[in-house]
């Protein structure tokens, strides 16, 4: 065993039984120092794994397909709601004084957001 | 410059957030061999079965180990793993294995005493009292051999080792003290030596 305490090991290890111990310990030295070689076990146990979950080739372009469909479908069953938003929101937008750098910066998060928006969409499972 | 290899924990993180098969297989081949060591040890040195055991031990380990915590090391969890796995083969094979047993055992009656010239602590010896360690192992229940194999051979500590057995410390020391006396009467010989 090792060298940890173990608090009740004299419990069971009297002078009677000390050639018993050491033989024990010399025997559990000797199994610690056996070394296996691999001889192709690990690559038994490889195949023998479950094949990784393969998603279908479909799957990804079929998604996309769907969101297309659900965002024109809510774009149809709401349009005076988004041409009023669009409206208002161009209306804010031609009230205020904008600059070219605002512009710039504008554009720029939305680049950014629909970068972030690509990525989750097309992330890996 | 070579790369350092990377620590267990890490091969289980990519293990479990990737299905990464390479990390997988580097820690079978890290452990493999004392897996394979213990459970040769637990069957009696039927290596056939050993390394079925251990096979099936590493395939429970890859459908678990989004459950394992590394509140224990990785080793000490697949000792677990294997252990129950020789136990459960155990129970399955009771009257299989007992009869076995008891033909190996008689055997083996006139095999204990040590030759009457056997001197200091010489290789001849040593191999013999192996040997015959081995045999005395296998009168051993299979409660009382694991506990002598996770405590004297994988060197754990009673702590550790009432983990892997899953059971009580108070009952690996039971175990151990009586696979002891077991043994000291098998291996009577050797004492008078």
């Amino acid at each position: 065993m090792n060298d940890r305490p173990l608090p009740a090991a004299e419990s069971y290890t009297n002078t009677d039984d000390d050639w018993l111990e050491a033989a024990l310990l010399a025997d559990g030295r000797e199994h610690r120092a056996q070394y296996l070689d691999d001889a192709g076990f690990t690559a038994r146990v490889i195949a023998a794994l479950p094949a990784p979950l393969a998603l279908p080739a479909w799957r990804r372009p079929a998604l996309m397909l769907l969101w297309a469909l659900a965002g024109l479908g809510i774009a149809l069953a709401l349009p005076g709601a988004v041409v009023d938003v669009a409206y208002d929101v161009m209306h804010v937008v031609a009230g205020q004084h904008v600059s070219l750098s605002g512009i710039g910066a504008a554009v720029v998060a939305l680049a950014v957001a629909a970068w972030a928006a690509a990525a989750f969409a097309l992330r890996d499972d | 410059m070579a790369e350092s290899p990377l620590a267990d924990a890490e091969l289980i993180a990519r293990v479990v957030v990737r299905d990464d098969r390479h990390a997988f297989s580097e820690l079978v081949r890290r452990h493999q061999s004392a897996v394979r060591t213990t459970l040769r040890r637990l069957t009696g040195g039927n290596h056939a079965l050993a390394d079925d055991l251990a096979q099936e031990t590493f395939m429970l380990a890859y459908r678990n180990l989004g459950s394992f915590r590394q509140e224990a090391k990785f080793s000490t969890w697949l000792y677990r793993i294997a252990t129950n796995a020789y136990l459960a083969e155990a129970r399955k094979r009771k009257e299989e294995l007992l009869g076995d047993r008891d033909s190996g055992v008689a055997d083996d009656e006139s095999g204990d005493a040590p030759d009457d010239d056997a001197g200091g602590p010489d290789p001849e010896r040593a191999a013999s009292l192996s040997m015959d360690m081995q045999r005395a192992m296998e009168v051993l229940s299979d409660a009382e051999r694991a506990a002598i194999v996770q405590c004297y051979h994988n060197d754990l500590s009673h702590e550790e080792a009432a983990q892997v057995l899953d059971c009580p410390v108070g009952t690996v020391k039971t175990h151990i003290l009586r696979a002891k006396q077991k043994m000291k009467a098998r291996l009577a010989a050797w004492a008078r030596d």
